[in-house]
């Protein structure tokens, strides 16, 4: 026993140092005030107020962004899954080399990728004029909401994948079978055999794609415009150019919490719609 | 049939736009576009002879080795506490030590420069970047490590000590040996996710730039042809670290 506390020792202290330590004090500098420019310690709701006032229609944006990014991740995540688990035959690793490839293409690479597909004199332009679609540069395809959600899909849709995967992998295939011999039909066999399977990979797949897609703010910045900007951005405008850590500390624990909020109100609603319908049992 | 359709697409949509910019980092054209222009290297050229990037690479380089080596030594000692743990507590300590991974990056990073900058009074630079780096990356060593020991047969440790092996030891010649390709597998990992990150670089480096607080630098003031070759560079890096990693740790078991 005092071996092991030995040995995770190393691990937590950083752990606390480098994080519980700063989130708590990140989370108490929320109810600190600013006075010219200057931090003091106080208990004032002040920052939580500017958050809720100021910045209540730019959080619901934000949340709407993350919510369709998510979905979209899980769709498709569960599709690529799917084939790769059911329909790629030999190929299905090769496919999970090409997700890797994808989760460590880089970041900022890949924002910057959609930069140049999207922009004004970007390749879709491009290809749009050269077969005559329109003779001048669609201005909407970047610098808008639709851009911020294609890319921030691309950059977490291996991240959906992954956890998806891994449970379509301990799907066996003797359930499905016993279901087809019953008589099942294929759409039955998705709904009623599969996907309750996997439930808990498509809703971790979905919660860790919901949550960071909603907490990005370079993506936006980049590729957002006025219209697409999100909460993030805004957050590290209070904290460095307004230099209100008060009011940035609260943007984002605000943000987190009502992120958890939606996750819990849809695991919630998830088990009751689960224990409704009595196909899905597993 | 159609689903090879779906296949293609898909990979279309993954792959296509991070091989456009290798693509585009050896053509003459300043913009991505095509024609792309003439094959050239003038990119990388032009990039050897840049001393913020010669800098920001040697920042990167010491900042990712710096986070392998460290994070594979905590998450080690982590896996190999909790592969012997009840279930419960691996569990709690695996969720606990993985929460840095599920918050935005943009929480975790301020939060580690408040407290360096309002709670300690310390300054930024380097050293914080390696520790929000080993933040981020000893779960992955942790979750590669135990993956590895989950397979290992404590038989052999057993043994040593009853033969009057140290516990020290019997990890240093029995166990290590054993895992040792799971562990550079992780260090590899580490290295990569280190590369790969800007959002905790660019809050906590203070001064002075990694690659990619570089690549954001030159993605915000101009239109720089020589960012596809960067974006390159650090593609190579990660996903070859990323392979070697896979292949590394699946060869030997």
């Amino acid at each position: 026993m005092r071996r092991a506390i030995l040995l995770l020792a190393p691990s937590f202290t950083v752990l606390i140092g480098i994080f519980a330590i700063p989130v708590l004090l990140l989370f108490v500098v929320s109810f600190w005030s600013v006075k010219t420019f200057r931090l003091q310690p106080d208990f004032s709701f002040a920052a939580w107020q500017r958050f809720f006032t100021v910045y209540g229609d730019l959080t619901l944006y934000t949340l709407a962004v993350g919510l369709a990014v998510g979905l979209f991740c899980t769709l498709l995540g569960f599709v690529f899954a799917y084939a790769a688990r059911f329909k790629a035959g030999r190929f299905g690793d090769l496919l999970l080399v090409a997700t890797l490839i994808t989760l460590f293409g880089g970041y900022l690479v890949k924002i910057y990728a959609w930069k140049s597909i999207l922009g004004a004199d970007g390749l879709l332009n491009q290809a749009l004029m050269g077969i005559g679609l329109t003779d001048q540069p669609l201005a909407f395809l970047i610098y808008s909401r639709g851009a911020v959600i294609i890319a921030l899909v691309h950059f977490l849709l291996p991240f959906a994948i992954l956890p998806i995967y891994a449970a379509l992998r301990n799907v066996s295939e003797t359930t499905i079978e016993a279901a087809r011999d019953l008589g099942a039909s294929a759409s039955q066999v998705l709904t009623r055999v599969i996907v309750p399977q996997c439930l808990s990979g498509l809703f971790s797949a979905f919660a860790f794609c919901f949550l960071l897609a909603a907490g990005d703010y370079v993506t936006p910045m980049l590729l957002g415009g006025t219209s697409g900007s999100m909460l993030g951005q805004f957050v590290l405008l209070e904290f460095s150019t307004n230099f209100n850590w008060p009011a940035g500390s609260a943007m984002s624990f605000g943000l987190l919490f009502v992120c958890l909020l939606v996750i819990g109100a849809l695991a919630a609603m998830g088990s009751r719609l689960m224990r409704r319908s009595p196909g899905a049992a597993s | 049939m159609i689903w090879r359709f779906v296949i293609a697409f898909f990979l279309l949509f993954m792959l296509g736009p991070i091989l456009l910019v290798v693509l585009f980092s050896f053509g003459s054209n300043a913009l991505i576009g095509f024609p792309m222009g003439g094959l050239t290297l003038d990119w990388y050229a032009k990039l050897a002879h840049d001393t913020g990037f010669h800098s920001a690479f040697w920042a990167s380089f010491i900042v990712a080795l710096a986070t392998a080596i460290l994070a594979t030594i905590t998450g080690t000692c982590a896996a190999l506490a909790l592969t012997k743990a009840a279930p419960k507590l691996v569990r709690s300590a695996l969720a606990a030590l993985s929460l840095p991974v599920l918050l935005p990056p943009l929480v975790v990073a301020i939060a580690i420069v408040v407290l360096f900058v309002r709670g300690l009074g310390l300054g930024l630079g380097l050293p914080v970047v390696i520790l929000g780096h080993i933040l981020v990356a000893q779960p992955f060593v942790i979750l590669i490590v135990m993956a590895r020991l989950a397979r290992f047969d404590q038989a052999t440790v057993d043994a040593a000590r009853d033969l009057g092996a140290s516990h020290w030891q019997a990890f240093r010649l029995v166990t290590l040996p054993q895992i040792a390709s799971a562990l550079i597998g992780a260090a590899l990992v580490s290295a990569a996710i280190s590369l790969d990150d800007f959002i905790i670089a660019s809050f906590t480096i203070g001064g002075g730039n990694t690659i990619s607080t570089f690549v954001w630098g030159k993605m915000r003031t101009t239109l720089d042809p020589s960012i596809n070759a960067i974006a390159t560079i650090l593609l190579v890096l990660t996903v070859g670290l990323s392979a070697l990693a896979l292949r590394v740790s699946k060869y030997k078991g």
